[in-house]
């Protein structure tokens, strides 16, 4: 049985198609990295599977539950949690807070959502930021802020939009560690990513899209070397 | 039936006038991104110039419109250095309770200095009937609109021709791309709200002839102007004239149907559905007014 | 505890006044200080907590000063019951405007609030039948508690003091409750509270339709304390944006935050009042022009208010003396 299930979607943005009859499925545990060259769909795929957007065709499942229509604060407490490319800290609360809105979501009592967003900063690194204002930390803490945020919120299914995206080098190596860590607890990851060293370091399985279509869907190493892949990077590094 | 004609002449003439006040501020909005709440104390303070050139000066309106358009330029990029500049890359709360703010200091200034009283200025205009097929209308509102008209089409030439109105169309698509390719945009923002505050200013002196002049005298303009902006699409200066148009024929058919005491209540419930139905305008790009929040 | 500390204070010291003061112009001062700060309280709920920036609150305080006058003079019904008519009402609008809020933000909103507020005004102006028209409508006195038909002041301090404590405990409880996360969620990004599953539309609607009915409640009692409504003012954007200005000078989502500033702005124009009795319009432009400056030089400078400038000066003071 897969965990979330995606059949024939399909979006189009007037008259460019940003996902043409996408189909996959992802089992418990997996840890899923979505590639393909800028405009290829990843991010709309997301958006799609979180509810931001509704698909003009296809369906999306998570455990037999359909998402798709589902407003998406529905889909999070259905167990989909993501994080945003475009980093969305809420800026005028402290760290601390921003977990806390995560932690409400599955519990009422605010001294218990606390303590847990107490915990999930320490498991991510920030347990001494927790009284910062989010606006003060750079941008690697803030992947990690978003992180937390998203792991309140106790999913089932976690979506990583670029975890490593402008971040510095000498932190990418503990994002990388801390997503393996999350994967080995049991939790089921969907992450995009454009590293390449990056995701056949963390995948199981990645999912290749190219112009809204999935080009290729299996084992990094195979994946890596599929020819339709490999003309569409460097297709992309000749238009560049 | 035979009121069709007098009815559909009142409408364009209505039109024209409301358009140039529109237009200013759908300017300001397209791109600055600011919904000037204060637009209409400068209309007020147009008629009020018109107000004292006459009952000082014993100077004409149309003569004073010459006068307006250095005395608004400067009026503009005073209140763009003192008050607008610091909030432009502000958020929506703090630029809707700056310009609100503008709104209520200038108002009452006006009201400090000349009293709450309603003026009059008495234009020779105002009391030569043109007649035009079987209607008859007043010069000065004729004239009004002429003026609106020409003010509106030299914007509009202005906005598609000069180098500066495409450098202003530019930044009203996307503001930083505009930085980057080198554009100065703290420039840009100064004079498109210098120009959008002349052309209220103008709109006000235009206006003064025609209605009781006084301190509060521009929110009912005003009120028409967001609904026209909100109508056409919010910075969309051909929607300005269109929805100008409309709102114009809701009023003038609205004044001859249910009479004049209920007319505004029909444009605003308009506004509200259009808000409700589509935000972005009639012509606009649907969820426009989720954008930039 | 510093926050409780301070409420207990302010309101601790309002219930003191009546007890040594006589003064009616003092006591009148007072019981406005508190009304104006609980409106700004009810519109704090709205426009600080859930970020739905209203110009159109006045339409909330007009429906529930209306309730008071219509109800009493056409049916003599009670002004509690004329009360709850008004929350009702407002709730209602407040649903519809909070249903407008899911689909417009930011200025567009702004403007349907003012909208709204223009429609109710020119219904209350020009229904002569049903409302007198523009002349307003008197609301009338008849002794008794039911009826709030009350003449000494310090009754009314007292009655005023009590829905400025519920409104500043509503306050308490949206700074530290779920509600109050999320709503603050809400505000800084919809679509990342979205994300988190948090119910923005919903969460917004109720705070719209809560802020509402409370804004409604203070119109009512303000009728009946004044004894007349007009609807050039109760409908009027100034009265609303009066709500807005105690707020953000006071401290905008915070609960003490819209007492403190209708404190600072009401003293203003009672002082001013005093200072240039009878004056008249010249006098309410005075004051109006210093509110107008006020809040262009808030939101630049101490966009966070009173309460936020306090705490953070309060907050750095600790933090030097624990260094040291």
């Amino acid at each position: 049985m897969s965990l979330l299930s995606v059949r024939g979607v399909t979006k189009r943005f007037g008259g460019v198609v940003a996902n043409r009859d996408v189909s996959f499925e992802v089992t418990p545990g997996e840890l899923v990295g979505v590639i393909g060259p800028n405009g290829a769909g990843k991010s709309t795929l997301f958006e799609i599977i979180t509810g931001f957007y509704r698909p003009d065709s296809g369906e999306v499942h998570l455990d037999g539950t359909r998402l798709t229509g589902l407003t998406p604060d529905r889909v999070c407490r259905l167990g989909v949690a993501r994080t945003f490319q475009k980093l969305r800290p809420f800026p005028g609360l402290s760290v601390l807070e921003n977990v806390v809105v995560g932690a409400l979501t599955r519990t009422p009592d605010v001294r218990h959502a606390r303590e847990q967003a107490r915990e999930i900063l320490g498991r991510v690194g920030l347990g001494d930021k927790a009284d910062a204002h989010a606006r003060a930390l750079s941008t690697g803490q803030r992947k990690r802020l978003e992180l937390a945020r998203a792991l309140a919120t106790r999913p089932r299914l976690l979506l990583l939009d670029e975890v490593t995206g402008g971040v510095d080098q000498g932190s990418i190596p503990g994002l990388v560690r801390l997503i393996r860590e999350l994967h080995q607890g049991g939790l089921t990851v969907l992450v995009i990513e454009h590293n390449m060293r990056v995701i056949t370091a963390v995948a199981q399985r990645i999912l290749a899209l190219y112009l809204g279509e999935v080009i290729a869907d299996g084992p990094p190493e195979i994946v890596a070397r599929d020819r339709r892949v490999v003309e569409a990077y460097l297709g992309q590094t000749y238009a560049q | 039936m035979e009121a069709i004609p007098q009815l559909a002449i009142s409408t364009i003439l209505l039109g024209g006038i409301y358009a140039l006040i529109a237009v200013g501020l759908t300017l300001i909005f397209g791109v600055m991104r600011v919904v000037n709440f204060a637009h209409g104390e400068f209309v007020m303070l147009g008629m009020y110039l018109a107000f004292w050139a006459f009952a000082l000066l014993a100077l004409n309106p149309y003569v004073v419109l010459a006068a307006a358009l250095p005395v608004f330029f400067v009026t503009g990029l005073a209140s763009y250095r003192l008050v607008m500049r610091p909030v432009v890359r502000e958020s929506h709360y703090v630029q809707i309770f700056t310009t609100v703010g503008l709104s209520i200091a200038l108002q009452n200034l006006a009201l400090v200095l000349w009293t709450g009283d309603f003026r009059f200025v008495r234009s020779e205009a105002a009391s030569v009937a043109v007649r035009l097929g079987g209607t008859a209308f007043n010069l000065a509102q004729v004239i009004a609109f002429a003026a609106s008209v020409a003010f509106t089409a030299a914007l509009f030439a202005f906005m598609r021709w000069s180098y500066t109105g495409k450098v202003m169309r530019a930044t009203a698509q996307d503001r930083q791309a505009a930085a980057l390719m080198g554009i100065d945009t703290d420039r840009v923002y100064a004079l498109t709200w210098t120009i959008g505050i002349v052309c209220v200013g103008v709109a006000g002196v235009l206006l003064a002839p025609l209605y009781p002049v006084y301190p509060t005298a521009g929110l009912q303009f005003v009120l028409i102007a967001y609904v026209v902006v909100v109508l056409g699409g919010l910075g969309d200066m051909v929607g300005a004239l269109l929805g100008s148009l409309m709102v114009a024929a809701v009023e003038v058919g609205g004044s001859y149907v249910i009479g004049t005491a209920w007319k505004e209540v029909l444009y605003l419930l308009l506004f509200i559905g259009i808000l409700l139905v589509r935000p972005a305008g009639l012509f606009g790009q649907r969820g426009a007014e989720q954008l930039g929040t | 505890m510093g926050r409780w500390a301070a409420a207990a204070g302010f309101f601790g010291l309002a219930a003191l006044v009546p007890l040594g003061v006589r003064d009616a112009f003092l006591l009148d001062a007072l019981i406005l200080i508190l009304l104006w700060g609980s409106t700004s309280a009810g519109w704090n709920i709205a426009g600080g907590y859930a970020g739905q920036i209203s110009l159109g609150h006045a339409a909330f305080f007009g429906l529930g000063a209306y309730s008071a006058a219509l109800l009493g003079t056409r049916w003599g019904v009670s002004p509690w019951i004329a009360l709850l008519v008004g929350a009702l009402l407002s709730t209602v609008a407040g649903l519809v405007i909070g249903y407008l809020s899911n689909r417009l933000r930011g200025p567009y909103f702004v403007l349907a609030t003012i909208a709204f507020t223009q429609v109710l005004l020119i219904v209350a102006s020009r229904w002569r039948g049903f409302t007198q028209g523009s002349e307003g409508i008197p609301v009338p006195f008849r002794p008794g508690f039911w009826t709030l038909g009350i003449a000494g002041k310090a009754a009314w301090v007292y009655l005023i003091l009590g829905l400025a404590v519920l409104l500043y405990l509503v306050g308490q409880y949206l700074e530290r409750s779920r509600w109050g996360y999320q709503l603050a969620a809400v505000r800084e990004d919809e679509d990342a509270a979205l994300s988190l599953g948090v119910p923005a539309r919903r969460l917004k609607v109720l705070a719209i339709a809560a802020s509402a009915a409370l804004t409604a409640a203070c119109g009512t009692l303000w009728a009946q304390y004044v004894g007349f409504v007009d609807p050039f003012y109760v409908f009027s954007v100034d009265l609303s944006v009066r709500f807005a200005l105690a707020s953000i000078i006071g401290g905008i989502g915070t609960a003490l935050g819209p007492f403190l500033g209708s404190l600072l702005i009401t003293t203003l124009e009672t002082y001013l009042r005093a200072r240039f009795g009878g004056a008249g319009a010249g006098l309410v432009g005075i004051y109006l022009i210093i509110y107008g400056c006020a809040l262009v030089l808030v939101v630049r400078f101490v966009p966070q208010g009173l309460v936020g400038w306090l705490g953070e000066r309060l907050r750095r003071r600790g933090v030097a003396e624990a260094r040291s």
